[in-house]
């Protein structure tokens, strides 16, 4: 494993007494290459993978070497050598390797047993320290159907309550507050949006309106990359679109190394989340819960424009610019899109132990006199709620 | 160079016609007319069974639900290999998993039914074309075998290539009227066509001065249907269906893979795009299934496969569900196959088929053997 490596003295330590040198190959590598930029890590995914190795090194090696064979046994029949897969190293060619690879099922299956013994001992560990958290999404205005139709493909977990339209604002508010008396981290707050956002002291605010100027030269970029210059693939595009990053007058997260280097892997994660505004919303969102695990969280979606004809040719192209066609609101597809994200929203923060059984879940739209909610039993809310039930249940 | 205007009417005139006449005012097929002929569709692009077959699916294609009951409906046409489009589309026209580079860097690693079906029947190169939508596909008409390989190929044609050199031509040098005129986009479509198929990566084969001009022709007037047909022209896959049905009214080839794309417009992460992209192909499909009933050269003689290469990642577990097709889950591997036309005996069927059996099912219509393939013909549609 390279020396200059820069991690925790906790997971350097470990490191120095040969632990990733114990593991299988392909599940050394990749989570060497997890941790390669330590300080571009969120303090969440940090404590993440001491408390892994910490396990694995305290562990019975019997055990551990018991829990690895069947990663060893795929990575035989995948061919996994020196020369496939040289030390340490997990780029796109090792990923490639595996998904072209007719055993890549069985390792898939044997990586999935791996995690399926070892998580349940962090789980509990973080468990113990768990706390009350809250999820806000809101919708815009124009959705164009009433709250019956809103949230259907989660409707079977909670239940529609009566709100004041008036109240949302105070709902949102309750993320500043929160990180100005209780944030454990700069990264424990988070408030994601299609529309342009303020600033949030304490917290992180991603918007995708004020990442404008930082998408467009992107998609410039991209495009001059693609058409102009000799990119052979993914491979070639991928370094150099690390290149890429946020300038301190396209953003203000661009002071924080973690916060730019966030957005530029959002933005550049392929998914449309350059050009649809809730693409961005959701993605960030997903990657948001995964990596930072934040206490608060509001997610506000916004309505998608209309694509222009010829779009899909025009990926990296400006839509206002290509075409005089006025931009119009797709309020009805937007509609159709979020009542998916919901859906993928919720079941994200649910993977994770910190929001089972922790976490008030509020979807509302602007304007609408109900809200949806999913909470555990011991959040009393009847058949209204207001912001001062949340304020208590985060113990504001 | 550009076509003249008189030129560009001649052609668009000789399109309205086929389009106007009855059948029998036609010009007369030349080729082909009475040997079996096989049309596999990949109803591509990546779409998952929930939003096709199922009850709340149906809903998105009306067209194939309107087809399956005239048809074989294969419940269960499962894709074992890589998870990408195109070892996908290779495996269904090879017969065997393949597992080459993702990105088209390499060709199939075994012979392809256009280079079976060719060497073995001495089938001239317009006997087998491949209308495929990505510039990746490329490589798709012919293997790297030794014994086979491009000179038993398909004519590779790319639409959409062809629209996306167009479309960023138009931008940069229209800036104020960009692609919202359609002639400004045809005029630049007609100007790469006349410049050489191979700058956007197609596979024409030469076939002497007059057929060239023939092609050009062809692929000609499938641009002006698409451009000045009755709806506003949006997509690659449009393009690739007017160009699928001029290649047929011309050389009515006895092979053809028809590759359409648009459902992969998930990956931008709008869930309405991308059941507004599965109604569109399933239009699409419709029409090329109507052009088989209403064109001599087809109809009643012309077996047509229609498959997603693979779907798409399920809601429950991964990621980020429809957007990606990567996980390898049910919902990526297990699609549907209806198969239409001659030889296939209406009904459904829950036996498991593969992707790679559609290539043995091929050969055996086309009266060829597939040679060291491990998909098997499926009997149903061999009647």
């Amino acid at each position: 494993m390279p020396s200059q490596l820069k991690v925790s003295p906790a997971l350097q330590g470990l490191i120095d007494k040969g632990l990733f040198e114990r593991l299988p190959v392909s599940f050394g590598a990749f989570f060497f290459d997890q941790v390669k930029d330590w300080e571009l890590l969120f303090p969440a995914e940090r404590g993440y993978y001491e408390r892994l190795f910490a396990l694995l090194d305290r562990s019975d090696p019997a055990l551990v070497a018991n829990l690895f064979a069947p990663i060893r046994e795929a990575e035989q029949k995948m061919g996994v050598n020196e020369k496939t897969w040289p030390k340490g190293v997990f780029t796109l060619d090792q990923v490639d390797f595996l998904n072209r690879n007719a055993s890549y099922a069985d390792w898939r299956k044997a990586v999935a047993i791996v995690f399926a013994r070892v998580d349940p001992m962090l789980d509990a560990e973080v468990a113990r320290s768990g706390r009350p958290r809250f999820v806000l999404v809101t919708a815009p205005a124009d959705i164009p159907v009433g709250p019956d139709r809103m949230w259907r493909r989660i409707e079977k977990l909670g239940k529609r309550v009566s709100v004041d339209p008036s109240g949302l604002d105070e709902m949102q508010s309750l993320a500043a507050q929160y990180a100005a008396a209780k944030a454990q981290s700069p990264y424990d707050v988070w408030i994601i949006g299609a529309e342009n956002l303020k600033a949030l002291p304490g917290g992180v605010a991603l918007s995708y309106e004020r990442l404008s100027a930082y998408r467009l030269r992107l998609m410039e970029q991209v495009n001059k990359l693609v058409n102009a210059e000799d990119i052979r693939g993914p491979r070639q595009l991928g370094e150099r679109l690390k290149q890429l990053k946020l300038r301190a007058e396209e953003g203000a997260i661009a002071a924080d190394p973690i916060l730019s280097e966030f957005a530029r892997s959002i933005l550049l994660a392929g998914n449309g989340t350059l050009l649809i505004n809730n693409t961005f919303v959701e993605w960030a969102a997903v990657q948001a819960i995964r990596r930072a695990r934040p206490s608060v969280a509001v997610i506000a979606f916004g309505i998608r424009n209309k694509v222009k004809p010829f779009s899909s040719l025009l990926i990296y192209a400006n839509q206002e610019t290509t075409t005089p066609i006025p931009t119009q609101m797709d309020t009805l597809g937007t509609y159709v899109d979020l009542e998916v994200f919901y859906q993928y929203i919720w079941q994200e923060f649910e993977k994770y132990i910190e929001y089972r059984r922790n976490t008030v879940y509020v979807f509302v739209a602007a304007g609408m006199d109900e809200a949806f909610v999913i909470a555990p039993p011991d959040f009393a809310h009847g058949d209204s709620l207001k912001s001062q039930q949340i304020k208590g249940w985060l113990g504001l | 160079m550009f076509l003249s205007k008189r030129r560009f009417l001649q052609l668009a005139g000789l399109s309205i016609a086929n389009r106007v006449l009855p059948a029998w005012c036609r010009p007369t097929p030349k080729r082909n007319d009475q040997a079996r002929k096989v049309i596999i569709v990949t109803f591509g692009g990546g779409v998952r069974y929930a939003e096709t077959f199922t009850q709340e699916g149906e809903r998105n294609i009306p067209r194939l639900m309107e087809m399956r009951p005239n048809g074989h409906f294969f419940k269960t046409c499962t894709n074992a290999g890589v998870l990408s489009h195109f070892n996908s589309t290779a495996s269904i026209l090879t017969g065997n998993w393949q597992r080459v580079d993702d990105f088209g860097f390499q060709p199939p690693s075994g012979p392809t039914i256009f280079e079976q079906y060719r060497k073995q029947t001495g089938a001239g190169a317009m006997d087998a074309w491949a209308i495929a939508t990505n510039k990746s596909f490329a490589s798709m008409g012919a293997s790297g075998s030794r014994d086979f390989g491009v000179p038993y190929g398909a004519n590779v044609v790319l639409p959409k290539q062809l629209l996306l050199e167009a479309v960023q031509e138009v931008v940069k040098k229209n800036p104020k009227e960009g692609v919202a005129s359609r002639d400004n986009v045809m005029r630049q479509l007609e100007g790469i066509l006349s410049e050489g198929y191979e700058g956007v990566g197609w596979t024409i084969f030469k076939a002497g001065k007059q057929l060239d001009q023939h092609v050009r022709d062809t692929l000609t007037r499938g641009l002006v249907e698409y451009i000045h047909g009755p709806e506003s022209p949006s997509s690659g896959d449009e393009l690739t269906f007017f160009i699928t049905r001029e290649v047929m009214r011309e050389f009515a080839p006895r092979v053809m893979l028809v590759n359409f794309w648009d459902m992969d417009v998930a990956h931008w992460g709008s869930y309405s795009l991308y059941l507004q992209a599965i109604t569109k192909t399933d239009r699409l499909t419709g029409m090329l299934w109507d052009e088989v009933q209403s064109n001599p050269s087809y109809k009643d003689k012309t077996t047509v496969l229609v498959l997603p290469e693979l779907g798409r990642d399920g809601d429950q577990n991964a990621s980020n569900g429809f957007l990606n097709h990567r996980s390898g889950d049910a919902s990526c591997r297990n699609m549907w196959m209806l198969a239409m036309g001659a030889g296939v005996k209406r009904g459904e069927t829950d036996r498991p088929v593969h992707h790679v059996d559609v290539s043995a099912t091929a050969a055996q219509l086309l009266g060829v053997k597939s040679t060291e393939i491990i998909g098997r013909a499926i009997p149903e549609l061999l009647s």
